[in-house]
């Protein structure tokens, strides 16, 4: 933003690329050149390293490709079976914000308000933050199933984490004296939270949102690689299993795409 | 010179003499545990203020006013002594009293009339009406045209006025006012006192002013209260007899003058006690 701000207020001096662009340029254009080179050499063994022409040729068949069937009513839908895998990802990660977001939000609420309670529980929230959520899918496997449930659930437990450390140590961040403004205009509880908690907390709110998303959609589609039949997770796996690496690659790419897509919004709102 | 305070000093310009307290301190007593030991920052303190009286606490940095103030406004906790408000025992912020805290206390999400429209919007006062009665109390405190600004795009005095208009939107019967003009330049602060005295008549508003400041003190006070220094006790209480309606002429007069000085007197002993603490405290320190 401070970028484009610049050059439009200095159009006379300014160079019709600025100097981060073009650095950004040239080394996109050096990995792609190596890579297209070590990709034509064949030193590494077949198909790890595809060109990118053929990287982009999977892509565009992800992306086209129709092979799924979808019965509406009394006709049939047919649409690339990738988006399907796409939508089920998707509503996992979101529904797993929901949840893990809300629940960090509250715990993270009270902890930061309650002293006692933060006093028996905080430190065990700091134990289990780091710890590698997937060690609870056999669990979540046996509680929700195997299918969209269990992803959901690890989905859950690794968004709530950075949210709620993030919103407890929002909350004692909030200046005390906005705090006795809203008493002594006598808020209620509600109020209190809603008028002076919530917006105070904006911003822990929002990184703790930030990172919770991130770890909730390693923890789905982690959750997906290692046991499911459905979602962009199982579809990496899958392609890794067949070694159709231009796959693969494609489907990462995609998936960077998305996750890029998903933290803007987030930014987005954040800017509100 | 008697440290203790005249009972007979008491004329309330708002108030008959024969008026029952509005507002009564009785043997406030407050103690922080610090890691230094115990530091006793209100010692004993009582005085009461009659309806419509103007009352102002004066006395050197950390001598206990500010917590004095959070007392009387139900936020602090573990004092001794009581404090009520028309016979009632505060338990917790009251009804009729509105505060201006010392610290910045602006929301800096919500704009200037936002802001201002907080405690209408608590009560809840219907959006139209409540912005509109917002705008009459920013156009009060002559921020008409900064409305719809943020608090940060505001200077330090200027977001001072938007707390003090806050809180006299809420049109409490009792305005509590920790050094509400202490980030203002001296004629801002000789401006907004009129503004506040005019306030204050016009609603018959009972007033309890803390401040540093000697002139805004007699400016503005029916009675001033001196507080000794640390451990904060009443040193003498000052009826201030100058006629009413007052402005920021008044300043200039000989009385005025008078009033400033034997005040003063009083101040510089507890000030410069205080300096001489604060020092050998450092020099102790600095051998420990
Ligand atoms: N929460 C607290 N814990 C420990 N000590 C405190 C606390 N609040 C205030 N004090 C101490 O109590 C004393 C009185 O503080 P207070 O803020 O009431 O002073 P003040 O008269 O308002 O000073 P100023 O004019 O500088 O605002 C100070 O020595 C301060 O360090
Ligand atoms: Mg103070």
């Amino acid at each position: 933003m401070a970028e484009t701000s610049l050059t439009r207020t200095a159009p006379v001096a300014a160079p019709w690329l600025s100097p981060v662009t073009r650095l950004r340029i040239v080394i996109i254009v050096t990995i792609v050149a190596v890579w297209e080179a070590v990709a034509a050499s064949g030193l590494l063994f077949r198909d790890v390293v595809p060109s990118l022409v053929v990287i982009g040729g999977a892509l565009v068949n992800i992306l086209t490709h129709v092979d799924f069937k979808v019965p509406v009513d009394s006709f049939e839908l047919w649409i690339p079976e990738f988006y399907r895998h796409l939508w089920v990802t998707i509503s996992e990660v979101a529904t797993a914000m929901v949840f893990g977001g809300l629940a960090g939000l509250v715990v993270g609420l009270t902890l930061g308000t309650n002293p006692f309670l933060a006093n028996a529980f905080e430190r065990f929230l700091y134990y289990l933050g780091p710890t590698p959520k997937i060690i609870f899918f056999p669990i979540m496997i046996m509680w929700f199933g195997v299918g969209p449930g269990s992803k959901i659930a690890m989905g859950t437990i690794s968004c709530f984490f950075p949210v709620v450390l993030s919103a407890a140590a929002g909350v004692r961040q909030i200046d005390s004296v906005l705090i006795r403004v809203g008493r002594s205009f006598r808020v209620n509880t509600w109020q209190m939270v809603t008028k002076i908690y919530l917006p105070a907390m904006r911003e822990p709110i929002i990184n703790g949102v930030r990172l919770g998303l991130g770890v909730a959609v390693i923890g789905t589609l982690l959750a997906e690689t290692k046991l499911s039949n459905r979602g962009v997770g199982f579809l990496i796996i899958n392609a890794y299993s067949t070694f159709d690496m231009p796959r693969m690659y494609a489907l990462l790419i995609v998936l960077f795409v998305v996750a890029i897509g998903a933290n803007a919004l987030v930014g987005r709102a954040s800017r509100r | 010179m008697a440290a203790s305070p005249d009972p007979s000093a008491r004329p309330g310009d708002g108030g008959s003499a024969s008026a029952e307290p509005i507002l009564v301190v009785d043997d406030i007593y407050k103690q922080f545990e610090t890691q230094d030991g115990v530091l006793v920052a209100v010692d004993h303190v009582s005085f009461d203020v009659k309806p419509g009286e103007f009352l102002s606490v004066i006395g050197p940095s950390g001598c206990g006013k500010s917590t004095l103030f959070n007392i009387m406004g139900g936020l602090l906790d573990g004092y001794g002594g009581r404090v009520s408000v028309a016979g009632e025992t505060v338990r917790g912020p009251h009804a009729s009293i509105g505060m201006i805290f010392q610290e910045e206390s602006t929301f800096p999400w919500r704009s200037v009339i936002d802001n201002v429209a907080f405690p209408l919007e608590i009560a809840g006062m219907p959006k139209a009406e409540r912005l509109e009665k917002a705008r009459h109390f920013v156009d009060l405190v002559g921020l008409d045209g900064f409305e719809r600004r943020y608090p940060s795009e505001l200077s330090g005095g200027m977001r001072q006025r938007v707390s003090m208009a806050r809180t006299l939107a809420s049109e409490p019967k009792i305005l509590l006012m920790d050094e509400p003009f202490a980030a203002l330049d001296e004629q801002t602060r000789l401006l907004l006192g009129d503004k506040v005295l005019q306030i204050q008549q016009d609603l018959k508003q009972t007033t309890l002013l803390i401040t540093h400041n000697l002139t805004e003190a007699v400016q503005l006070s029916d009675r001033i209260l001196v507080m000794t220094y640390r451990p904060g006790k009443t040193k003498r209480i000052v009826a201030i007899d100058l006629p009413r309606p007052r402005t920021s002429e008044i300043v200039g007069s000989d009385a005025f003058g008078h009033y400033v000085a034997q005040i003063w007197n009083d101040l510089r002993e507890e000030a410069s006690r205080g300096m001489r603490d604060d020092e050998s405290r450092r020099g102790g320190a600095r051998r420990a």
